[in-house]
């Protein structure tokens, strides 16, 4: 994409530069044909054309799926704290880390209890906020056991910079023990 | 036709059309849904309709001339492009889940 | 006639103009002056100002983000100085500094005396900047909002922001959306009837294209956030839900009302830029615009386009993907009437031979930008990317790329084109070359970093950041350009204000310009055009370059002054064909008057002074009658003679005067508001977590017979009193529709009777808000019908362009009451 970017900026600017140093003896030929027919409209509909479509085929796939083992873990967000809990292990909740299974779907119901917030882990997906008398469902799935850092990302007032929390993935040992109640 | 309103009105149809598409497809995902009727025809027809009257907006501008060479001509422009505008912001109704 | 004679005629003409046009003596001048040369310039000096300002609160943010944990500023005043400076910039500077540009620039441009509501602009003036300065005061007390420039609740409802901050912005705003819509309504009026003789719509200049395009943009995208405002001080004030989700609100209701405004504002600022670079490319060129009815046609869809992507701000608010994908396919359609825009301007400079001066460098810089702000706004256009970079500083990047390259680049350029029209003079010093090499330079290293910063994940509105996360050295980089910057925009400034008062006096059209504006005398006299202009073609100074003179010698329309008043032409608005003849109105104290009654009855309740405010809204109704009363002519005179041996009627004696065509566009005003009120409502309904309410109100029989009846009864009266002048008899008729209007207010009384608690619920307080609609329009036309009655009590006979304005309020007031008391009973109706 950046690539793209970099080669219209180049022959957009490349033609102003040629435009501006072109000494014509007379009125040039208007030749809207070419500018406006074939640079104006043609070559912004071919390069959004296949932008979009790209971006409607990327965003279907990472639409969550059925699937039989998946894991679903509730997310509240609040000022300034995240609290999670676990629908495999009922009235267990952690604050500020949530886990989750590694190598495995996981669909986090993200919601909040006072003004909106957004949930986002950069390396497992893109943020999605959580508000108010919603649910919104993310699907993430990490591919190792590690940690991964996670923060707000919708402004939240004075404590929105420390709102932060990370994710712990575990192995499939791991993960059940955390189920179990050991740390 | 007034030449003022035959260069607005292709493009009014348009966001009339485009947001109407959009608020049924915001119902069709709410509780007011009838569970029997399936969003996705039903959003179809919308969106066919829309461009329906698109084009029809289209042919009466190039049907009925305006008597100012100038307004014809920018809104023949105007009639095409929403056309154009109404036919792919529709596409996404073709290939896309509705609800999720 | 030999030369001596000819200077002769031109000279008495300017003196008796000169008279007749010239402001009050002295600084009470500036209080009663309405004359489009002293209100745009003391608006773009307020608007510059304000730009200080926000420039200023600028240089705190990246003050503060320099270094990793500096202590310079705490997250409140952070949080306070960010919020600010999106607010100053966007509604303070941004919007007043283009509306003052077309004030000044556009009756010249169109070859007319002054805008069509002079007293109007006067009056938008003063409450910008009344509300501006209680804005500006409010932060210096401490009491800035903190919420941001987008006040999401419910971070900005009273429980989670209890200060007079967030009402501060809401009531400030809104004052200054009131005038931005006051002056919409202006420009509108003045670009589709106020042209020189023969101006058809092939001939208008771009520019007046462009602006008449945002004009009506502002009058359709304001409405909404005027609404997201008055919900949200209501909510504030007097609890009524409709943002708080347990009692039926819903806090994504102001999200979508406040893209609905956001995104066309984006445009709204772009297009008056597009509109500059329009008309001064061609000239710096030497040549004309390529493809003109392309660009007409670019900017009009572009403008229509941008009203169907507010929901792209809200890409990670859960909406179903489906519903993003529309947005998305409309946001990356966008870029194609930008992109006529462009090449028709790269065509533009191709066909001509380029002369290197201030103004087209500056035009250069804003292409070298704003090219790079379009590709990154594709690129955010994409959902994947969107949710990967959004509130990161990444999109901070892009929107400076967007509004300084293609809003602050291209309007310095057109200050500098236009400065010797401004002033009467033009560059003095070569600092202007040496402003230009700071910013634009110093403008890429800055934000290039930001960009960068933003792609490595440092978010938006942080109020500093840790060390070791590779954010350092960026935002040092970006910190010390932004320094250079500054500078660089504070030479501008320097440098306008030593040509203002030191430059050489410029020669008329010193580029060479085709465009009627250069036609007037340097700088342009208060009464515009001795006489209105002929034309008959788009570039009448061309092939024509002794126009001018002839304009001076009064041989256009409207030269001769025994009239002894303010005159000018009204046009036909597709043929420009001369059609009537428009008194304009003297200096007056009235707008000024105005304006501080209005803003206390916005400001008041910032103090909980309800009562005062209430107060001074009487006090703007009776303000209102005795301009509206004055305004009025006492006799009726027929045809004048307009020169040209044409005689035409007095505008206010036709069925179609300015104040209908004013009315017409302040009412599509009032209906996108109403549409609002009514998609508020139906999203409620549709989406809202704690709906249905415990119980909808079910209509009686009355009220529904007292709606429709008086409904009816209101849409029939103006229209048989257009008969009753001709037979003098109108009583009947004002008596129909005053019952009419009192039918519609009970009926609207019965829905708040039915439901005395609007705080309950979310639907009661919407047939709160739904039912103060009705009441509000039936009482304001009861007070135009009131008018009518008194004139006649007074001895005057009716004319029936009073009649037909009074006929538009009545038919929109029979109208929406019926649909908004509809829509109250409907859910009930139906069990």
């Amino acid at each position: 994409m950046l690539a793209g970017g970099v080669a219209i900026f180049a022959f957009v600017l490349g033609l102003l530069t040629a435009a501006l140093v072109r000494r014509p003896a007379r009125e040039g030929d208007p030749a809207t044909g070419i500018w406006l027919w074939t640079l104006g409209l043609g070559l912004p509909l071919a390069t959004l054309a296949a932008l979009t479509v790209y971006g409607l085929v990327m965003g279907e796939r990472l639409l969550p799926r059925e699937t039989p083992d998946l894991v679903t873990v509730e997310a509240e967000a609040r000022q300034w704290a995240w609290s999670f809990a676990y629908s495999d292990a009922p009235g267990l909740v952690t604050v500020d880390v949530l886990h989750i299974p590694a190598g495995l779907p996981v669909d986090v119901r993200i919601t909040s209890v006072d003004v909106v917030h957004s949930f986002w882990v950069p390396r497992l997906a893109g943020k999605l906020d959580a508000i108010p008398g919603h649910v919104n469902v993310l699907r993430i799935e990490a591919q190792a056991p590690g940690t991964y850092a996670g923060q707000s990302a919708e402004f939240s007032g004075t404590g929105y910079r420390e709102h932060t929390f990370t994710v712990e993935a575990h192995g499939p040992a791991a993960w059940n023990a955390f189920l179990q109640g050991a740390p | 036709m007034s030449n003022i309103l035959r260069l607005s009105l292709p493009f009014t149809v348009w966001i009339i059309g485009f947001c109407a598409v959009y608020a049924l497809q915001g119902i069709a995902c709410s509780r007011h849904w009838p569970p029997g009727l399936d969003p996705r025809t039903a959003l179809i027809a919308a969106a066919a309709l829309f461009t329906a009257i698109q084009g029809l907006v289209l042919w009466r501008i190039i049907a009925a001339p305006s008597r100012t060479s100038f307004v014809q001509a920018t809104a023949t422009i105007l009639g095409a492009a929403a056309l154009g505008a109404a036919l792919w912001t529709s596409l996404p109704v073709l290939s896309l889940t509705v609800c999720s | 006639m030999n030369q001596t004679g000819l200077h002769g005629t031109a000279l008495r003409l300017h003196k008796t103009l000169a008279r007749i046009w010239a402001p009050d003596p002295g600084w009470r001048g500036w209080l009663t002056t309405s004359n489009n040369n002293d209100i745009g310039r003391l608006f773009l000096c307020v608007a510059t100002a304000f730009f200080v300002i926000g420039g200023l609160l600028a240089m705190l943010i990246r003050a503060q983000l320099a270094t990793p944990g500096s202590a310079f500023m705490g997250p409140e005043a952070y949080n306070q100085v960010f919020t600010m400076h999106g607010t100053v910039m966007m509604f303070l500077f941004a919007i007043p500094f283009f509306e003052a540009m077309s004030m000044l620039l556009l009756p010249g441009m169109l070859g007319t005396r002054d805008l069509a509501f002079p007293r109007l602009g006067a009056y938008g003036l003063w409450v910008y900047i009344f509300g501006g300065t209680a804005v500006i005061i409010a932060m210096l007390m401490g009491l800035a909002p903190d919420g941001g420039w987008f006040m999401y609740p419910p971070l900005t409802s009273a429980a989670f922001s209890p200060g007079l901050g967030a009402d501060v912005w809401l009531l400030g705003i809104t004052s200054i959306e009131v005038s931005a819509i006051a002056t919409a309504v202006e420009v509108v009026v003045t670009v589709l009837r106020y042209r020189a003789a023969g101006m058809s719509l092939s001939r208008m200049p771009i520019f007046a294209w462009y602006i008449l395009v945002v004009s009506v943009m502002i009058l359709t995208a304001f409405p909404p956030m005027i609404l997201g405002s008055l919900l949200l001080e209501v909510e504030r004030a007097l609890d009524w839900p409709f943002f708080q989700v347990e009692n039926g609100g819903d806090p994504l209701l102001w999200q979508h009302l406040f893209w609905l405004f956001g995104h066309p504002e984006v445009y709204i600022i772009f297009l008056p830029a597009a509109g500059m670079i329009a008309t001064i490319l061609p000239v710096m060129a030497r040549t004309t615009l390529l493809g003109y009815g392309w660009v007409v046609a670019a900017a009009i869809s572009l403008a229509v386009l941008s009203f169907g992507l507010w929901v792209h701000h809200m890409f990670t608010t859960g909406i179903p993907h489906l519903g993003l994908a529309f947005f998305s396919a409309a946001s990356t359609l966008v870029a194609v009437p930008t992109s006529v825009m462009i090449f028709s301007w790269i065509g533009t400079l191709w066909k001509g031979r380029v002369r290197m001066e201030l103004p087209m460098l500056w035009l250069i810089g804003f292409f070298a930008t704003f090219v790079i702000g379009g590709l990154t706004g594709v690129m955010l256009a994409i959902v994947p990317f969107n949710w990967q970079v959004h509130d990161t500083h990444f999109v901070v990047a892009h929107l400076h790329y967007v509004l300084i390259g293609g809003y602050v680049f291209p309007m310095i350029a057109a200050v500098y084109f236009f400065q010797p029209l401004l002033t009467g003079r033009s560059s003095f010093f070569r600092l202007g070359g040496v402003a230009f090499w700071l910013v634009v330079p110093a403008f890429h290293v800055t934000f290039l970093a930001v960009h960068v910063a933003g792609l490595l994940g440092q978010r938006r509105r942080t109020w500093t950041y840790n060390e070791g996360q590779g954010w350092e050295v960026l935002n040092l980089v970006a910190s010390v350009a932004s320094f250079v910057m500054a500078i660089g925009f504070a030479l501008v400034i320097l440098d306008i204000a030593i040509n203002t008062f030191a430059g050489l006096r410029g020669r008329r059209n010193q580029w060479n310009a085709t465009t009627l504006e250069w036609a007037a005398a340097n700088p342009s006299p208060n009464y515009g055009f001795a006489s209105i202009p002929v034309v008959r073609g788009r570039y009448p100074l061309l092939k024509d370059p002794d126009l001018a003179l002839r304009i001076a010698k009064g041989e256009g329309y409207l030269a001769d002054t025994s009239r002894n008043r303010r005159e000018t032409l009204i046009v036909a608005t597709t043929t420009g064909e001369p059609s009537q003849v428009v008194v304009l109105p003297g200096n007056s104290i009235l707008p000024f008057l105005l304006a501080v009654v209005t803003s206390t009855s916005f400001l008041a309740p910032l103090f909980k002074a309800y009562w005062l405010s209430g107060l001074a809204l009487v006090g703007v109704i009776i303000l209102a009658l005795i301009w509206v009363w004055r305004l009025a002519p006492a006799r009726t005179e027929g045809l004048v003679d307009a020169g040209h041996g044409s005689q035409l009627p007095i505008a206010s004696e036709t069925a179609d005067p300015p104040g209908w065509w004013g009315s017409l566009f302040l009412l599509l005003a009032d209906g996108v508001h109403f549409g609002s009120l009514l998609f508020g409502y139906a999203f409620l309904w549709t989406v809202a977590p704690n709906w249905p309410p415990p119980t909808y109100l079910s209509p009686e029989l009355w009220p529904v017979v007292l709606a429709v009846g008086g409904a009816v009864a209101l849409a029939l009266a103006p229209r048989l009193m257009l008969r009753g002048i001709e037979r003098g008899r109108v009583w009947p008729m004002l008596l129909m529709g005053a019952i009419g209007t009192l039918a519609l207010g009970a009926a609207a009384a019965s829905v708040m009777l039915a439901r005395p608690d609007p705080a309950s619920h979310a639907f009661d307080a919407t047939l709160w808000l739904l039912a103060g609609h009705v009441a509000f329009h039936a009482a304001l036309t009861l007070i135009m019908l009131g008018y009518l009655g008194l004139r006649r009590i007074a001895g005057h006979s009716l004319r029936v362009g009073e009649a037909r304005i009074v006929g538009l309020w009545a038919d929109f007031t029979a109208a929406t009451s019926l649909l908004a008391l509809g829509a109250a009973w409907l859910p009930g109706a139906f069990g």
